[in-house]
């Protein structure tokens, strides 16, 4: 049962594996931030709204 | 394992046996259902090509007016990232993971760069295109979205079909990876010709609004399609996974040692030349049954699904042979071989004016074709030292894909030159409008006794080897 020190409450996950679930996630949102930016400028460019 | 598999797996399961000829893929450690359901990104991945190289290409010239040269060139970026499948192999071999994951990560990254390519391609084709207000700004910001987004979709389709395939050949025991390849590349076949029909359908009624529902929709299906064929797929092993501090391997040292395997390089330039032959004629058939044959727009139509229907049969056929234990470089050679006539056929039905007879050559192609991807495939898979599958398989979709998008590009251009040099006008008909396209076919007849002449001695090595050292027994890896 040594390894089941560093298990994280409740998941079951130990520490590392907890981050690299949570890096996963951070570089998903980022990549979906970026993606949508661009997306919203070229949609501008397209037809400018607030006109 | 029903519970894991979940309504849908369950529903794909009560499908598949009645209606796939695939079904006994399913070894005691992969039901059917969990096959069926990873098979799924290959439909996503036929709908991403169907939309690049049959859509968007269409519609790119014909409702949104952009000059054909531009179009070809947006077309063609994705096959620039091809090379790149055999790095995104082996950084999966070698992923670092606390998860213990080394597929899903890139299935997972790809999908995303997949959607954000889908999700911008839209109003990047919009502003290339110079529609709405967007011809007020610069022309480089619509050329260099709409290269983005080409390139996006064209990394994600190749990180995803690489992990993917991988992940497929990780799951199954050897016996049954025949029958995985059939089943791979029958849903490839099936998504890219369904969402071809579907898209075409939707776009019948062209406007902006609707370029923008249709491509993002896809973009949905493509994150849907991957996370369904992703989930709860591969195991954990965090005992894999290498201490911290050691150091990865390197990319070209882990090449060498690949490339440096036993008959690897021919085999590399047999799919290369092989795929090659089989693609040039890929966008020719249609104007060539159309221009040369005097064929109807609907009957040419039908040409794409005789080929269609030609690939499937291949694929089933090899399939229930390989499965048998035969010699996966033999149904490749066979491939080869049925190609060469089929191309005899599709030159001939011109002087001849033999409809019959092309249908029959093209048919024939589509068989030769299916055969030849589905042995080298299955080859490549069962000649992937299992530490290095992802740069085994990487290599083989490197080479695949380069050689496939190469071929349209090389077919394209060939017919167009030696219609310019022997004097044809663009819009000549009947067999004056012949000579480029025979010109294509014989260089595909060329290339195919080249294959054959590669890939011989890999048959009788594969034969050599098998009298020394018997078939391994399945399951043993």
């Amino acid at each position: 049962m040594e390894d089941a020190k560093d298990k994280v409450w409740p998941t079951g996950l130990t520490e590392a594996e907890s981050e690299e679930l949570h890096r996963h996630l951070i570089q998903g949102t980022q990549i979906f931030g970026m993606i949508a930016a661009l997306a919203h400028l070229l949609a501008y460019i397209y037809s400018p709204w607030l006109k | 394992m029903s519970r894991t598999a979940g309504p849908l797996g369950r529903a794909w399961a009560r499908l598949g046996p009645r209606f796939l000829p695939f079904a006994d893929a399913a070894s005691a450690d992969l039901p059917l259902a969990r096959l069926l359901r990873l098979s799924l990104f290959q439909v996503a991945v036929g709908m991403a090509l169907v939309l690049l190289v049959g859509t968007l290409n269409r519609v790119m010239i014909v409702e949104l007016g952009v000059p054909a040269a531009l179009v070809a060139i947006m077309v063609s970026l994705p096959v620039l990232y091809a090379p790149m499948r055999a790095l995104v192999g082996f950084r999966s071999d070698h992923h670092r993971s606390a998860l213990g994951w080394r597929r899903v990560p890139f299935m997972w990254m790809g999908t995303l760069i997949q959607f954000g390519g889908l999700a911008i391609m839209p109003f990047a084709l919009l502003v290339l295109s110079g529609a709405g207000q967007s011809d007020q700004w610069p022309t480089w910001i619509g050329q260099l979205a709409a290269g983005l987004a080409f390139l996006l979709v064209g990394a994600g389709v190749h990180t995803t079909q690489t992990a993917g395939l991988a992940l497929a050949t990780d799951l199954v025991a050897p016996r049954s990876q025949p029958r995985v390849v059939g089943l791979m590349y029958v849903m490839l076949l099936l998504g890219s010709m369904g969402s071809a029909v579907l898209f075409g359908w939707l776009l019948s009624d062209f406007s902006p609004g609707r370029l923008v529902q249709v491509i993002q929709g896809s973009a949905v299906a493509t994150l849907v399609l991957n996370g369904l064929a992703l989930w709860k797929q591969e195991t954990r092993r965090p005992g894999r996974r290498r201490a911290a501090h050691e150091p990865a391997p390197g990319f070209i040292d882990a090449w060498r040692v690949y490339a440096g395997g036993p008959n690897a390089r021919r085999r590399l330039l047999a799919i290369g030349l092989g795929t090659l032959a089989f693609g040039m004629q890929d966008v020719l058939l249609e104007p060539y049954g159309g221009q040369v044959l005097s064929m109807s727009i609907g009957s040419t139509t039908l040409l794409t699904a005789t080929l269609a229907l030609g690939g499937l049969a291949g694929f089933a056929f090899a399939s229930v042979i390989l499965s048998r234990g035969t010699d996966a470089f033999r149904m490749a050679i066979a491939g080869a071989a049925v190609g060469i006539p089929a191309f005899m056929a599709i030159s001939l039905a011109a002087p001849a004016g033999n409809l019959p007879l092309f249908a029959l050559g093209v048919l024939l192609v589509g068989v030769g074709g299916g055969l030849f991807g589905h042995g080298t495939l299955t080859a490549t898979m069962q000649h992937a030292p299992p530490e290095h599958t992802g740069l085994a398989l990487g290599a083989w979709g490197a080479v695949q894909a380069t050689a496939a998008g190469l071929g349209v590009v090389l077919g394209g251009i060939l017919r167009d030159v030696v219609n310019a040099i022997a004097g044809i006008a663009p819009g000549a008909t009947g067999l004056d409008a012949a000579t480029g396209y025979l010109v294509v076919y014989c260089a595909e007849m060329a290339l195919l006794v080249v294959t054959l002449l590669v890939m011989l001695p890999l048959a009788n090595a594969a034969t050599g080897s098998r009298l020394l050292h018997p078939p391994v027994e399945a399951g043993s890896r």
